[in-house]
């Protein structure tokens, strides 16, 4: 075969573009998620003072385009589970405007009176994500 | 009462029946002839009386229940904290491997790839037209005339399990300790009757989401919301004719 500079120039060529499409992103649209710009990948999960509250960083950060102080650290500290170990966090002080409240208050996001099951996952989304067994059913044998 | 015991009683005889069961038994007996003969029209008595007066199943207005209990669920406020499972639990000593309450999940599509959870409660819907009583073979389970719930005697239940097999909501289950089928009775004998005004389950969920009340009461939280007209009120599985007792809603 002869080796000529067209030749070598398109097999560089090619090899460039494929090693550009295999390492740029798992898919097409999508960027990565970086956990330094967006917050934390996982879920925070809340088990108190009920089960369960899924908060997802990405939902808020990636997709509504909030930056890190719009939360941290006036409305929420940064360590996760903090506000979980407050005594009133509970609906009441979202209605006023603490916590969550702060924006889902029906203006800058739905109220937080509405659409509940989009946070509480409850507990079988607590079980579902922190991989414990489900309780209280018939196992082996029916 | 034993079998030997059975054995040794006299044998009453068709004398002593009183006159109330002979009318029933005549009543049922013509309203079949009329049937057979071309239709309740023909028949020389209403084919509706016969089957009330024959049979455990309610006939709609046979029995006016008071008080009528009832239990509104306000769907969309349910969070799956299973409180109300919990405290079911420890008043009724529910074993773990049945409930007498559960709570459902569903994630449903609203809209184009958008989708939401819904959490749905179900127990006993203590209907109207019960088809566990309707199945049962030694009428262990029967319909209270008084309060309207459908309750269970444990002692004539023969574990055969049809019941569980009829009612369409799966809220029976059997339980071994009793080896009788149990399910909700609006914990009638562990609250209700001793003065409380709430089931356990009611009395525990956080959000408001079962409103347990007595429909014959007009000021009672039950009667009115399932009788605001702008509100969407519905029932679960209405085509089975069950007639059920428990509402739903989105308030």
């Amino acid at each position: 075969m002869k080796r000529n500079n067209k030749s070598v120039m398109t097999i560089v060529g090619l090899a460039a573009v494929i090693g550009l499409l295999v390492f740029s992103s798992l898919s097409f649209g999508e960027e990565a998620y970086d956990e330094d710009t967006y917050g934390p990948k996982a879920p925070i999960l809340w088990a108190k003072p009920l089960k369960a509250v899924a908060f997802y960083h990405k939902a808020h950060t990636m997709d509504a385009g909030l930056s890190c102080d719009n939360c941290h650290d006036k409305i929420f500290q940064m360590a996760a589970g903090t506000a979980e170990q407050e005594a009133d966090f509970t609906m009441a002080s979202l209605y006023k405007g603490k916590y969550c409240g702060a924006c889902h208050d029906g203006q800058m996001a739905f109220a937080s009176n509405t659409r509940c099951a989009t946070c509480h996952v409850g507990v079988k989304g607590y079980n579902k994500l922190t991989g414990a067994a489900p309780q209280g059913k018939a196992e082996g044998k029916h | 009462m034993k079998i030997d015991d059975f054995e040794k009683l006299e044998n009453e005889g068709a004398d002593s029946l009183p006159s109330e069961e002979r009318r029933r038994f005549l009543r049922f007996g013509l309203a079949v002839t009329g049937v057979f003969v071309g239709g309740s029209v023909l028949s020389l008595t209403s084919a509706r009386n016969a089957e009330s007066a024959m049979g455990p199943v309610p006939v709609s207005g046979a029995f006016p229940y008071s008080p009528h209990y009832t239990m509104v669920i306000r769907q969309n406020r349910c969070i799956d904290c299973e409180r109300c499972m919990e405290a079911c639990v420890k008043t009724n000593n529910v074993p773990s491997y049945g409930y007498r309450t559960t709570i459902l999940q569903q994630e449903r599509e609203i809209g184009k790839g958008v989708k939401e959870r819904v959490f749905m409660p179900v127990l006993c819907n203590h209907c109207n037209r019960p088809p566990c009583v309707r199945v049962c073979p030694t009428t262990a389970t029967y319909k209270d005339k008084k309060t309207g719930i459908v309750m269970m005697d444990y002692k004539r239940c023969i574990g055969c399990k049809t019941c569980m097999a009829a009612c369409p909501y799966n809220a029976r289950y059997f339980k071994e300790e009793n080896r009788a089928v149990d399910k909700c009775n609006f914990c009638f004998d562990t609250r209700i009757s001793k003065g409380e005004s709430k089931t356990a389950c009611s009395a525990a969920c956080p959000a408001g989401v079962r409103i347990f009340g007595d429909l014959t009461d007009y000021s009672s939280e039950a009667y009115k919301l399932i009788h605001k007209p702008e509100k969407v009120v519905w029932v679960l599985r209405p085509e089975t004719g069950a007639m059920p007792n428990v509402f739903y809603m989105n308030d």
